[in-house]
């Protein structure tokens, strides 16, 4: 089923364990790869690990055993690597500048890119997340889906090769997810997507892992593992509402 | 809550063009000699210049005096007691309290110098964006680290207050009222519970920040990329300075 | 509760260890800009040293937001109802970060509010400052005799905050009354300033009490915010 593939996976965890000090741990045996170009989507309960699961991928945490590597070379502890960027679940973590642009800015002025540099790839940043109109806005101005949409840019403005999203869905309205949904599906970098939505990692993602207490307890199409339903309901999950057969069908396709 | 004294900036007019650096040297300076003057002769040419200027920035006059309106409350209530305490000659008695006329020109001159230099302040933030004029401090020799926590501070006191705004409301949906001193303790507790969140939410913003290389050896250090270009005619607005010089020339020529 | 809406029913306290534009010399504006500037190389230097001084730099500025935001709430001292300073507590969260949190809060004010004074920044900042850090000093006493202990951590809290203003508006008062009535005589002066130090004793009180609930809270709940 997987084909070897001549260049270096995006992402490979090796049996990652993970706990703090003195406490039980929160990450099992994980593994994990990630073709370039791949999108993942990671369900699972609240609590499953998912977020500390993306702190140790981008090195904010250090692993307790096991190996993680992005692109071949393995991940330091602390090590800046901006070909992997992480959209946090909150944007008003992530968005600290005063000004939208200078957000965008901000990653690029940090490679050490020239001016003119940095100015090309905020534009073509803010281009492709369609925000230009949002250049001068503070970001408190700005609603839940213009400041998603500008945390996105502000990480894809670094050029990763690899994005983890953390719930991007959360708080948007209808028409942000849509271009959110839009917005992934054209996207070529690969991609670690948590979500609760499920509706939307159908639609996103080509593959999907299923955490829970730490481990990953299996993984595979999505429209199969959430079809599942004994699966889905043993870790806290409900089948998503599309791939639930209908005595009168009225979706577009049929599972 | 309303930062907005920069909700004017951008309006057309000679001082909103003004490079930023020069305006801040100039008005401050301007400021200073202001508050050099202790002489009631200077006062009306400190009133003519302070409308002159304003008229020029085109900012509305309800601007200002609603910016006015609580300070100068709470001068007028420092400062009523100067002319029953202030000085030996006596202008009239009030029962049993006499006013004094050393200390009524003591309160006129206070209140006056107190209006002018506070237009000044209104003036110079009002007509350029808050985060302008903090780069130009920065341009000026701010300290980096002053320049960065002034920008954050910023940033994240309009979702700090909100953030109180919401929690004092579902206080009062739960019959919280706030008159009383006994509710002391819960005021204590809502005040740690904005501390604890703000400290937690740093944390968050540090690790978004780090993600995107700060603390790199390619860093941004801020203030070295030369966001302000002046002209010759920015000079020209230096004539302030020479208003200023002209200010205490005065004072001291009468003095 | 809100904090568009002033009711001026209140603290003449607070409002007049922010001292306005306009009312004093500028020799003293002068000089207290250069005190301010002292204190801020000071603590700049001090915070240099630290064991990770850019991780600090987030939290000193959403804590200085944060500040800034708590102190609008109001605190009812029938009938009617205060603004703490809170520099007490301020020193004792955030250490040597205090005073460039206190200048910035100053400063940001005095522009948005005009509360306090662009002229009157130095004098302000260093008259709120340096007893912010002095209320630091008081307050690290806790770890040698045991931080971990409510009491204490409550105790230190209070003289912290209670200290912390105290010294403020001494300092406040002084500077007011020597300067401004420039046709008091001495013993004028001198009563005056015992008279308004006097009447500020309720306030320091109210302060100390709220740092040391404050505080207490915060050994609770987050330990590692009371640090300094």
């Amino acid at each position: 089923m997987e084909h070897v593939k001549q260049e270096e996976p995006a992402l490979d965890i090796s049996d990652l364990s993970f706990s703090y000090p003195q406490r039980s741990p929160v990450l099992r045996n994980i593994n994990l790869k990630l073709r370039p170009g791949e999108k993942v989507g990671v369900i699972g309960p609240n609590g499953a690990g998912k977020t500390t699961l993306f702190m140790l991928i981008c090195g904010v945490l250090k692993t307790s055993s096991g190996n993680i590597s992005l692109f071949g070379r393995d991940v330091v502890p602390g090590e800046f690597r901006p070909e992997v960027g992480l959209v946090f679940q909150n944007p008003d973590d992530q968005l600290f500048c005063p000004s939208v642009e200078d957000d965008v800015a901000f990653g690029p002025k940090n490679l050490g890119l020239t001016a003119e540099e940095v100015q090309g790839r905020v534009r073509e940043a803010m281009a492709l997340t369609g925000i230009q109109e949002l250049a001068q806005y503070p970001p408190h101005h700005l609603s839940g889906g213009q400041k998603r949409m500008v945390a996105i840019a502000g990480v894809l403005a670094m050029h990763p090769q690899l994005v983890i999203y953390d719930e991007p869905t959360s708080n948007l309205d209808i028409n942000y997810r849509r271009r959110l949904i839009s917005f992934l599906q054209r996207s070529r970098e690969a991609m670690l997507i948590a979500s609760h939505d499920l509706e939307f990692i159908l639609e996103v993602c080509d593959r999907v892992i299923l955490l829970d207490e730490g481990r990953v307890v299996t993984g595979g199409k999505p429209s199969e593992i959430m079809s599942n339903v004994k699966l889905m309901e043993k870790h806290s999950l409900e089948k998503p509402h599309s791939l639930v057969p209908h005595a009168e069908p009225h979706h577009g396709v049929n599972p | 809550m309303k930062l907005q004294l920069d909700r004017y900036a951008y309006l057309e007019t000679p001082l909103h063009a003004w490079d930023p650096r020069y305006k801040l040297v100039g008005f401050m300076t301007l400021i200073f000699a202001f508050s050099f003057v202790e002489n009631l002769q200077l006062l009306p040419f400190m009133v003519a210049v302070s409308g002159i200027l304003y008229a020029v920035s085109h900012l509305p006059l309800s601007f200002l005096l609603a910016r006015l309106r609580l300070p100068g409350f709470f001068l007028l209530m420092m400062g009523v007691l100067l002319p029953f305490l202030s000085g030996s000659t006596v202008l009239f008695h009030l029962g049993p309290l006499s006013v004094k006329q050393e200390g009524c020109l003591d309160l006129l001159l206070i209140s006056v110098k107190f209006v002018c230099i506070l237009t000044m302040g209104i003036i110079l933030f009002g007509t350029s964006p808050f985060l302008t004029n903090v780069k130009a401090m920065r341009a000026l020799g701010l300290p980096s680290i002053l320049a960065d926590m002034i920008l954050f501070t910023y940033r994240y006191l309009y979702d700090i207050n909100d953030n109180l705004r919401t929690m004092q409301t579902a206080m009062r949906l739960r019959g919280f009222q706030g008159h009383k001193l006994k509710n002391l303790f819960t005021l204590a507790s809502l005040a740690g519970t904005i501390l604890v969140r703000s400290y937690e939410q740093s944390d968050r913003v540090y690790r978004a920040m780090t993600l995107r290389g700060y603390g790199q050896a390619g860093e941004n250090r801020g203030g070295q990329d030369n966001e302000f270009k002046a002209y010759s005619r920015d000079l020209f607005g230096l004539v302030l300075l020479m208003v200023a010089a002209a200010f205490v020339a005065g004072q001291v020529l009468i003095h | 509760m809100g904090i568009d809406r002033y009711s001026p029913v209140f603290q003449e306290g607070e409002k007049l260890m922010h001292i306005p534009d306009g009312v004093l010399p500028t020799t003293v504006c002068l000089g207290g800009y250069i005190t301010a500037g002292a204190a801020t190389w000071f603590s700049l230097r001090k915070i240099s040293r630290q064991e990770n001084p850019r991780e600090g730099m987030p939290k000193a500025s959403l804590l200085t937001a944060a500040f800034l935001v708590v102190s609008w709430i109001h605190i009812p001292i029938p009938p009617a109802s205060v603004h703490l300073m809170l520099n007490g507590l301020l020193g004792a969260v955030l250490g040597y970060y205090a005073f460039p949190a206190i200048l910035i809060g100053l400063f940001f004010q005095a522009i948005m509010f005009q509360h306090g004074g662009l002229t009157t920044l130095g004098v302000n900042a260093t008259v709120i400052g340096v007893p912010a850090l002095l209320a630091y000093y008081i307050f690290r006493l806790r770890n040698m005799v045991g931080k971990e202990n409510r009491v204490l951590t409550g105790l230190f809290g209070f003289l912290a905050g209670g200290g912390g203003l105290a010294l403020s508006a001494v300092a406040a008062f002084f500077i007011l009354v020597t300067t401004i009535p420039a046709h008091l005589n001495v013993e004028a002066e001198r009563a005056s300033i015992y008279a308004l130090t006097l009447a500020h004793i309720p306030v320091m009180i109210l302060e100390g009490v709220f740092t040391a609930v404050v505080a207490v809270f915060l050994q609770r709940v987050k330990p590692e915010l009371l640090e300094g």
